[in-house]
């Protein structure tokens, strides 16, 4: 590079290794944290690899095990697919509250920020709170569920093969519910006021506008809201493993806890990698998806 | 329509908001009670109200040490990314040759979750030798490519003239951005102060594999450990809690905006 | 008197007051962590009870561990002087005039001071 800027000089010179001291750090830790490994784990997929053993290559091994014998895989694969499911009904939600907060409501940034407190809380911390409120003996739903006289025995929800994964995903909504909103509002606000006022001047009615005007201009906020619902599915490590663990069996396995649990439980990096690999395939295959059906004009991303 | 109906407005705002606080009154309540949690009917109201379950959790664990690890690496994630992504995002303002390689190169590491990348990430920072050390803990956490666009975006908002003039002063670049740039970046700042603190405060995967010994564990790790192999009946584990989330409580409500706008700024751009 | 801007800024007026109150709180800690715990055993009808043995337990995870034993003066004062435990539990006893319940102090900090308001009482059993 300073070889080609060379006749712009000494000054130009110096400047461009400026520029690329200031880059290098940033660009170092992107680097050796997230495109290395990326390329590492499909290497790593075709390998045959453990600590102590030398690295052999074995193809398609891998999958072929993970497609074809690995119950447990399409177990947690599924469950990704209904958490990640799970997202449009926490974004409908979460627009409902959006449309309810952007106004010149009284009190509008105190339910604001009550919506959207739980969002930034640490996600450790969430799964024990709630893993509290579905106790047995000491959690709130059994008690209000047993005073309102619907059951008779407490019902164990995140012990139950049928309950614990509905039970995480209403978790993870709680949590992530404020997130949504506080997106959805920024698109809200962001859209122009004259385009509702020749709409009601017009005489359209109040579903008329909300389908022609608010979900149209709401696209990019809404894809944003759906990609953040898929790197969720990675993200949610933290609240399955505190509140279930995967268990009851593998009821609330996901497949990052899989990916957890065959790389440093049982020390299977190959194969952990080779689901990490099927898992960004997914993601980005459904990221693809989103951005097709939200116009093309694809949104950027924040989330870690 | 939207202006008719204030009252039934407030009444669904307000059955959400106590949907969302309900569960953080069920464990305050746990917190400072000081009867068996365990009895049913559970009391809706706190038996004896009292703050001795904290004391325990001082003591009882290493609760100081998980703290101070949890401070250092909140502080490393904190320093790393106002320091990188200035000079990263002021970099971005100036042309060079492959800016639209790096450009595209951030882009796309910003759809790598880092939960995707855990198992090459181990064996890197194993490579590395991080492993179960403060400074591995924070390395993935020390630079953000959102951070680095709120920068840039910051930094361009800046009148090209005072920087000329800057210039022409004959002063450096490092003392361009200390002096002129960043002194007019604050809330930028701010958004990189913030987030940089919430996730470093938050993050639990990367200390969960990285981290071997009790003496490296942060308060995450501590708050699991605690919750595996002590099923008390004192609300102990419940102040545990409380005492980890005040901190991300009060960060968050002192500087609500600057988190929302960090948060949201790919959304608006979008 | 007006501050200048950067000092009522809630960045600085917030972790200077965690500051301060931490400096407040080690300080108060340092000047009462003397280990002392002090009380008195009486019997039933209230009188001071001499030579009285008083155990000291200790607050571990789950278990009360005893670690400290004592004899009561003349007036059925008792002190202790090295405990480090932030939540004991005291117990009185002489093999002639029965037992005290055991009392539960939970203390702020680790070897605080602390006088016993009611003094334990030994009931024959």
């Amino acid at each position: 590079m300073a070889a080609a800027a060379g006749w712009y000089g000494r000054k130009r010179t110096r400047e461009l290794a400026l520029i690329v001291c200031f880059l290098a750090p940033s660009l170092a830790i992107f680097l050796l944290y997230r495109l290395i490994p990326l390329g590492w784990n499909v290497v790593l997929s075709f390998q045959s690899w453990s600590p102590m053993r030398p690295a052999r290559w074995v193809g398609l091994e891998h999958y072929e095990e993970m497609f074809l014998w690995d119950e447990v895989f399409w177990q947690a694969l599924w469950n990704t697919l209904v958490w990640i499911g799970a997202a449009p009904v926490a974004i409908a939600l979460a627009l409902g509250i959006a449309l309810l907060v952007n106004s010149d409501l009284r009190g509008a940034p105190v339910y604001r920020t009550i919506v959207f407190l739980s969002y930034p809380l640490m996600t450790v911390a969430v799964g024990i709170i709630w893993r509290w409120m579905y106790d047995e003996r000491g959690g709130f739903f059994n008690w209000v569920l047993r005073s309102a006289g619907l059951i008779d025995e407490p019902l164990g929800f995140l012990a139950s093969f049928d309950m614990a994964l509905p039970a995480v995903i209403v978790t993870d909504i709680w949590q992530v519910i404020g997130f949504y909103m506080i997106v959805l509002l920024t698109g809200l606000q962001s859209i122009p006021q004259h385009l509702y006022e020749a709409a009601r001047i017009d005489g359209a009615p109040a579903w008329a506008r909300f389908l022609r005007i608010t979900l149209p201009m709401l696209r990019p906020s809404l894809f944003l809201c759906a990609v953040i619902g898929l790197l969720n599915s990675f993200t949610s490590f933290d609240l399955v493993y505190i509140m279930t663990n995967g268990g009851p069996g593998h009821a609330t396995e996901l497949l990052i806890t899989y990916i957890y649990k065959a790389g440093f439980g049982q020390t299977r990096f190959d194969y952990a990698a080779a689901i990490t690999v099927v898992q960004f395939a997914l993601l980005l295959f459904l990221t693809v998806l989103a951005n097709w059906a939200a116009g093309g004009n694809a949104g950027a991303v924040e989330r870690d | 329509m939207r202006r008719h109906f204030p009252w039934a407005r407030h009444a669904v705002l307000i059955l959400v908001s106590a949907a969302m606080l309900l569960p953080f009154y069920w464990v305050l309540k746990t917190a400072i009670t000081d009867e068996n949690i365990y009895a049913y009917p559970p009391r809706l109201t706190p038996l004896d109200p009292h703050l001795f379950n904290f004391v325990d959790v001082w003591y009882l664990i290493p609760f100081p040490r998980y703290l101070l690890n949890s401070a250092i690496v909140s502080a490393l994630a904190v320093a790393g990314n106002v320091v990188l992504n200035a000079l990263a995002g002021y970099a971005l303002t100036r042309h060079f040759p492959a800016k639209r390689l790096v450009l595209l190169l951030l882009l796309s590491c910003m759809l790598i979750p880092f939960q995707a990348t855990i198992i090459p990430a181990y064996l890197i920072s194993a490579r590395l030798g991080v492993l179960n050390t403060h400074l591995g803990l924070a390395l993935p956490l020390l630079s953000t490519i959102v951070c680095i666009f709120i920068y840039k975006a910051a930094f361009e908002a800046v009148p090209k003239s005072l920087i000329d003039a800057a210039r022409i002063d004959g002063l450096s670049e490092w003392r361009i951005i200390a002096t002129v740039l960043l002194p007019l970046s604050k809330p930028a700042i701010a958004t990189n102060v913030i987030l940089a603190f919430i996730w470093s405060w938050n993050s639990f995967m990367w200390p969960l594999i990285i981290t071997r010994d009790a003496e490296m564990q942060t308060l995450p790790l501590g708050l699991a450990r605690f919750l595996s192999y002590l099923e008390d009946t004192t609300g102990a584990l419940y102040a545990f809690v409380v005492m980890v989330l005040l901190p991300g409580i009060l960060v968050f409500l002192m500087a609500q905006k600057e988190f929302i706008r960090g948060l949201t700024s790919g959304a608006t751009k979008g | 008197m007006t501050l200048p801007a950067w000092m009522r800024s809630r960045w600085v007026v917030v972790p200077g007051l965690i500051a301060v109150a931490t400096v407040a709180w080690n300080v108060h800690v340092a000047a009462n962590a003397t280990g002392v715990i002090e009380g008195r055993v009486v019997d039933a009808q209230g009188r001071p009870v001499a030579g009285a043995t008083v155990t000291l337990f200790n607050r571990s995870f789950i278990t009360n561990d005893p670690r400290q034993r004592t004899l009561t003066d003349a007036d059925g004062y008792f002190r202790f002087e090295n405990n480090d435990s932030h939540a004991v539990q005291l117990e009185a006893e002489r093999a002639d005039r029965g037992r005290s319940e055991r009392r539960t102090v939970r203390l702020w900090f680790r070897a605080q001071e602390h006088r016993l308001a009611a003094p334990l009482v030994l009931t024959a059993r």
